[in-house]
């Protein structure tokens, strides 16, 4: 019936992706309302307590938000994730909510779900998200609070994540394998997929902190997994190594040892998206914390961010020759975690080689093609 | 379908918001009940958006039928067809709504 006026698409099949591959267009952007979080997990980049009361001075209003907005959505974005910390901590939660869903954008949201109100409720169900995302950091009360270091954090979150699925607000449940979490990843998993059938993810790779502190790098440090760990888990789940069986060909690709190239951004960090950042720096990626890769929105405009910053940024290049020879070469990089953002906050250098994450790729390699040999 | 009302004069819904992306006119939903999508995307092609832009609460469907085969060079009887069955999905979609029951349109 829509044939001749209209066309219903699934959205990742519509057209428009195709015909603007070759452009830089910021079809989507994380927003993060804030630093801090009323959890305080040890594997964590971004959870400043709860009454920060320095997070809270350099938080962007409502109004700033609904500037930068418009600005984004005249420019073409179509998705939002918001995100933090824990956007719910916002008193002003939702007014954003609303001021991004009346500006015409699908919007998503990154929650602990501990905070989930009847308020919140009210409002999603008045105007759905396109999707709301809970980790779940223990299928028990003592691994999720041993993760989360909050007293009574675990009740909370049933009683929110239950508030969701009781009036029928789409939710999916992802979880992190951590060394806190990594014996109970089997009852998480099956938690989680018991509420979201057609979708569940883990993650255990772990960037460190975007403030630096030292004390809070360590704590994410002793929660990442050996290598070999990380594999086992990978392998374990059917479908995640499936996964990573049929992408092969993108995972490993041995043409790039011959690459000759010198430049340090080969992502696709300010292609298709963008952060703002909850102090109103624009970002290329939610990782991307270098100094001299950050925009001050509070001093430009969004358009000037995206249209002569962001080439800047990726037109940097390096010439150290580790980086060089190493990871601007590696043909399984992209089984790892490395990119410039994440060697910048291993090391404080964006061609800095990280040898946890160059370890974690090998190992990935190896299973994946071991497993790609049996299964030949 | 519904019979429609030809004298009546629609704008769209206080309840969708049409973006125009690349060219491209998308009608994203704000509140549940409305187009019934869930993970797709409604798109309006180059016919459908001449017509969308008529929709302006002030000119009835027998005139914008006229002003469009005008324009278009095409009969009125054709330009009828493509306006009411445009004008039937949107509505079914509720995407846009009758301007005279509408608060928005005063």
């Amino acid at each position: 019936m829509t044939a001749e006026y209209a066309t219903v698409t699934q959205l990742p099949q519509y057209h428009l992706w195709d015909r603007t591959k070759g452009k830089r267009i910021p079809y989507s952007f994380d927003l993060e309302l804030t630093a801090r979080c009323n959890n305080s997990c040890r594997h964590c980049y971004i959870n400043l307590p709860r009454n920060d009361r320095d997070a809270i001075k350099r938080e962007l209003t409502a109004e700033d938000i609904a500037s930068i907005t418009d600005q984004a959505v005249s420019l073409g974005s179509l998705w939002c994730l918001i995100t933090g910390g824990e956007p719910l901590l916002r008193d002003d939660f939702s007014e954003i909510y609303t001021l991004l869903k009346r500006k015409g954008l699908l919007v998503g949201l990154f929650t602990n779900a501990c905070l989930i109100s009847e308020e919140h409720i009210s409002l999603f169900k008045r105007y759905p998200p396109r999707d709301i995302e809970v980790t779940v950091y223990g299928a028990t009360k003592e691994t999720y609070e041993k993760v989360t270091r909050r007293p009574g954090s675990y009740a909370a979150f049933r009683r929110g994540l239950d508030l969701l699925l009781e009036r029928g607000v789409k939710v999916r449940l992802k979880a992190m394998a951590l060394r806190s979490t990594v014996h109970e990843l089997p009852e998480i998993s099956r938690f989680c997929r018991t509420y979201t059938k057609d979708y569940f993810r883990f993650d255990p790779l772990l960037h460190l902190r975007y403030d630096g502190n030292k004390k809070r790098n360590a704590e994410i440090m002793a929660e990442r997994l050996l290598p070999e760990e990380v594999v086992a888990i990978e392998q374990a789940d059917q479908e995640r190594a499936d996964s990573l069986l049929r992408g092969c060909d993108e995972l490993i690709i041995p043409a790039l040892k011959n690459q000759e190239s010198n430049r340090l951004f080969t992502c696709g960090a300010g292609v298709k998206s963008f952060t703002i950042g909850h102090d109103g720096y624009f970002r290329l990626c939610s990782s991307l914390w270098h100094p001299g890769c950050v925009y001050d929105l509070r001093k430009g405009s969004l358009k000037d961010a995206w249209e002569h910053f962001v080439p800047q940024v990726l037109g940097l290049r390096s010439s150290d020759r580790d980086f060089l020879e190493k990871c601007r070469k590696c043909p399984i990089i992209n089984l790892c975690l490395w990119c410039p953002a994440h060697a910048y906050l291993e090391a404080g250098r964006m061609d800095a080689w990280c040898q946890y994450f160059c370890e974690v790729a090998h190992a990935r390699a190896k299973a994946l093609e071991k497993r790609a040999g049996l299964s030949q | 379908m519904q019979e429609l009302d030809m004298d009546a004069r629609y704008i769209p819904s206080g309840n969708i918001v049409a973006r125009e992306i690349e060219g491209e006119l998308i009608i994203v939903p704000l509140v549940s009940g409305i187009g019934d999508i869930d993970d797709e995307l409604f798109s309006v092609n180059e016919t459908g958006k001449v017509i969308w832009d008529r929709l302006d609460g002030k000119t009835s469907l027998t005139q914008v039928v006229q002003l469009l085969a005008d324009q278009y060079s095409v009969s009125r009887q054709e330009m009828e067809q493509d306006v009411r069955g445009f004008v039937g999905e949107l509505l079914k979609r509720k995407m846009i709504t009758d301007a005279r029951a509408s608060p928005a349109s005063s």
